[in-house]
């Protein structure tokens, strides 16, 4: 191939300009997986390097830019690696195909011909993808869950469709594929690559809205293919001697301080918000090819000659809005980061205020601690039954109460005292007290090596739930841990009984713990209907969640049959309880989901992978009747964490 | 676990040194040897290699002191 370089010599000034360009494009690529490095080829060319040798200096710093920011990415556990290579490798051929038909539209039309080409392709592909993206971030904001992505219907389509011998699973998608759809989808990738150097422009929807992908994920795994493709076009180049090694290495200087803070910024912002830098990216770039398009048009003599004044304009305005689109880009990327970053260190602060409030010692008891009884938590009574079901409740109640310097009261009740009891006789009733202080023992130990005071009491009683009232209630219980029965097969009484009674009679909140939930504070869910009961949940979710320094999400759910008003009532009881958990100085967000409140409230828990639910009990103990209301009964029933039923008097 | 971070507080900072110092001295070297190193790797052909690899090298070095600068910085991720 015979080609006629020039390498330019750099000065300070060129040098400063690509590290500042650099690190720019690494931040957005960071964050979004890609679309950083669209500006550089036009950038390097501005100063004078031929365009060849731009494009191919550009690819030569993408692939170990992309390279870095993926591996970063992967520590977050961002990355699909498997999803990335199998793209990566069709997105190789669209690269190939993407150059060969720019090689025929340029040797047909001349440089106007194909600069149309790429900036049709700009303004038709951004003008779909990028207003799409846009929307949707917008409609996620507006719909306030911004935490939550749904998997698309086309996702969920192109997830249910089996095809023999292409199926595939993936751990982004959390689901098979067939390998029939992600080809298309990495060739797509590739030709958007070559035509106008950002494939991921195409890369990353894709694999969100129609692989099903979340967000975050998608953008990461970007990296992983901008990395294949970037490594495949720098041999393409290097193999023709093309690439300035100094141009390459001079912006990865700069581009990889910018990614990895970009991959850092993935891990303050909501998921949309990956979407909003993308589609504003996308709707700017779009803007700054269209309003080039005259010119292009003029030059292939579709349209009349315009004035080399307005050519020259319109070329320099062009360029500006590029610039602009990637420093819009930055700028989000960096206000998200630094938004990130001072609430959750003011969290921090907060916590670490909030477990100085509970030292052991009682000189430095909070007064406030003292007066509120919904946010108490020093008295646990631990009900166990020795079953496995109480397991979790174990465990738990000994973290919680390690973690909260609480005193512990286990006790496991024999039923006996009726009829049927005394028909099995005394020595029966001996051995399963005998049974349960074998027990209890046990737990005790377990309560001493964690460092909790405890004491133990196995009893009987005609009702256990009744002896477990009396229990709490001699100790001043301010909580009471439970187990729950399992969900499937004879065990299933609904959530047991006994459990349910307890929570109709008892004064002090109840947490009921079904045998394999962890509560370690990664996230707590508060469901309000507005009511008192709901508040007194908020409150006292806001104290513990200031113990495990836990963010809180507050829900409110609107029922399909619900006016607009009852929808507005919902907006503010949420809005009024952020302020009001905030103020506590514990991050909180709120979000309203639209169903049944039981399958809303269970639907956000899982998707947010919370490991507390909290619920105000609307404490209907009825004569004969002794149930909760119907949604708590059945959110405790289907909750896969603990749920804390917190009653007001 | 707290007080494991503020022991180790002085390894990050040793690293962070010297990935800075590898990163540039390899800078520095490109710098000095522009010309030959322009030369070696515009050759085409097989020598596609050298490019590559000097990216994969820098990226490494380089990589890795980028990631302790902003740590030091006090700028983590979450979690």
């Amino acid at each position: 191939m015979e080609i006629a370089v020039n390498f330019i010599p750099l000065n300070a000034l060129d040098v400063t300009y690509l590290l500042v360009v650099g690190f720019i494009g690494g931040l957005v690529s960071g964050f979004i997986g890609s679309g950083g490095a669209f500006v550089l080829t036009p950038a390097m060319m501005s100063m004078g390097v031929p365009g060849i040798i731009a494009v191919a200096s550009n690819i030569c710093h993408k692939f170990p830019k992309a390279l870095v920011g993926a591996i970063k990415r992967a520590k977050y556990g961002q990355v699909d690696v498997k999803l990335g290579l199998v793209l990566g490798v069709s997105a190789e051929a669209g690269v190939l195909y993407g150059a060969h038909i720019q090689e025929g539209i340029k040797r047909s039309f001349g440089d106007s011909g194909s600069n149309l080409y790429v900036s049709v392709a700009f303004v038709v592909v951004l003008g779909i993808v990028g207003s799409y993206v846009l929307w949707d971030a917008w409609r996620v904001y507006r719909s306030g869950r911004m935490e939550e992505e749904k998997v698309s219907k086309l996702a969920r389509w192109a997830q249910s469709i089996n095809i023999p011998g292409t199926m595939m699973y993936f751990k982004s998608l959390n689901s098979r594929v067939s390998i029939l759809f992600t080809i298309p989808i990495g060739f797509a990738t590739g030709m958007l690559a070559a035509t106008i150097a950002v494939g991921g422009f195409i890369g990353v929807p894709a694999m969100h809205y129609v692989l099903g992908a979340p967000a975050l994920m998608a953008s990461a795994t970007e990296l992983v293919i901008a990395f294949v493709m970037g490594v495949g076009g720098t041999m393409k180049f290097a193999w023709s001697g093309l690439v300035d090694i100094r141009l390459a290495m001079i912006i990865l200087a700069g581009s990889l301080f910018g990614i990895q803070l970009g991959a850092i910024g993935t891990t303050y912002v909501k998921p949309h918000m990956i979407k909003v830098v993308m589609g504003v990216i996308m709707v700017l770039v779009l803007l700054s090819r269209a309003i080039a398009i005259p010119v292009y048009l003029s030059e292939l003599h579709l349209i009349n000659t315009l004035d080399p004044h307005l050519t020259g304009a319109l070329k320099n305005i062009s360029f500006v809005v590029l610039i602009a689109a990637l420093a819009a880009g930055a700028a989000i990327v960096f206000a998200s980061l630094w938004r990130g970053i001072s609430l959750h260190r003011r969290e921090t602060t907060l916590a670490g205020a909030s477990v100085a409030t509970f030292a052991p010692t009682t000189a430095t008891t909070s007064p406030r601690a003292q007066l509120s009884p919904l946010g108490r938590f020093e008295q646990f009574l631990l009900a166990s039954d020795g079953s496995p079901y109480s397991a979790g409740a174990v465990r738990e109640a000994l973290r919680m109460a390690h973690k909260c310097k609480a005193r512990l009261r286990a006790v496991s009740v024999i039923a006996g005292g009726d009829i049927e009891h005394n028909a099995m006789g005394e020595q029966f009733v001996t051995k399963e007290l005998d049974a349960a202080r074998a027990h209890l023992d046990d737990i005790k130990r377990q309560a001493s090596a964690a460092g909790v005071t405890c004491q133990i009491e196995a009893t009987q009683g005609n009702q256990v739930y009744q002896e477990i009232i009396t229990q709490a209630e001699s100790v001043q219980a301010d909580l009471i841990v439970m187990g729950r029965r399992g969900r499937h097969g004879l065990a299933r009484f609904m959530v047991g009984p006994s459990t349910v009674r307890v929570i109709g009679h008892a004064h002090c909140n109840v947490l009921v713990v079904p045998r394999a939930a962890e509560l370690v504070g990664r996230r707590f869910v508060v469901a309000s209907d507005g009511s008192r009961f709901g508040d007194a949940a908020a409150v006292t979710a806001a104290r513990l969640a200031k113990l495990y320094n836990t963010p809180i999400t507050v829900i409110s759910v609107t029922r399909p049959e619900h006016n607009d008003e009852r929808r507005r009532e919902a907006q503010q009881v949420v809005q009024r309880l952020v302020t009001l958990i905030k103020q506590e100085g514990v991050e909180a967000e709120g979000e309203i989901p639209h169903g049944r409140p039981d399958e809303m409230i269970i639907q956000t828990a899982n998707a947010k992978n919370c490991d507390l639910i909290v619920i105000g009990s609307h404490g209907r103990t009825g004569l004969e009747r002794i149930l909760l209301g119907g949604t708590s009964e059945r959110v405790i029933d289907q909750a896969r964490c603990a749920v804390l039923v917190v009653k007001s008097a | 676990m707290d007080d494991s971070s503020a022991h180790s507080a002085g390894k990050p900072m040793t690293r962070a040194v010297l990935y800075g110092l590898a990163s540039l001295l390899l800078y520095f070297l490109l710098y000095l040897f522009e010309d030959s190193i322009l030369a070696f790797t515009t050759r085409g052909g097989w020598y596609f290699i050298v490019p590559v690899a000097i990216a994969f090298i820098f990226s490494y070095a380089h990589g890795n002191f980028t990631a302790h600068f902003w740590d030091l910085l006090g700028i983590k991720a979450k979690k």
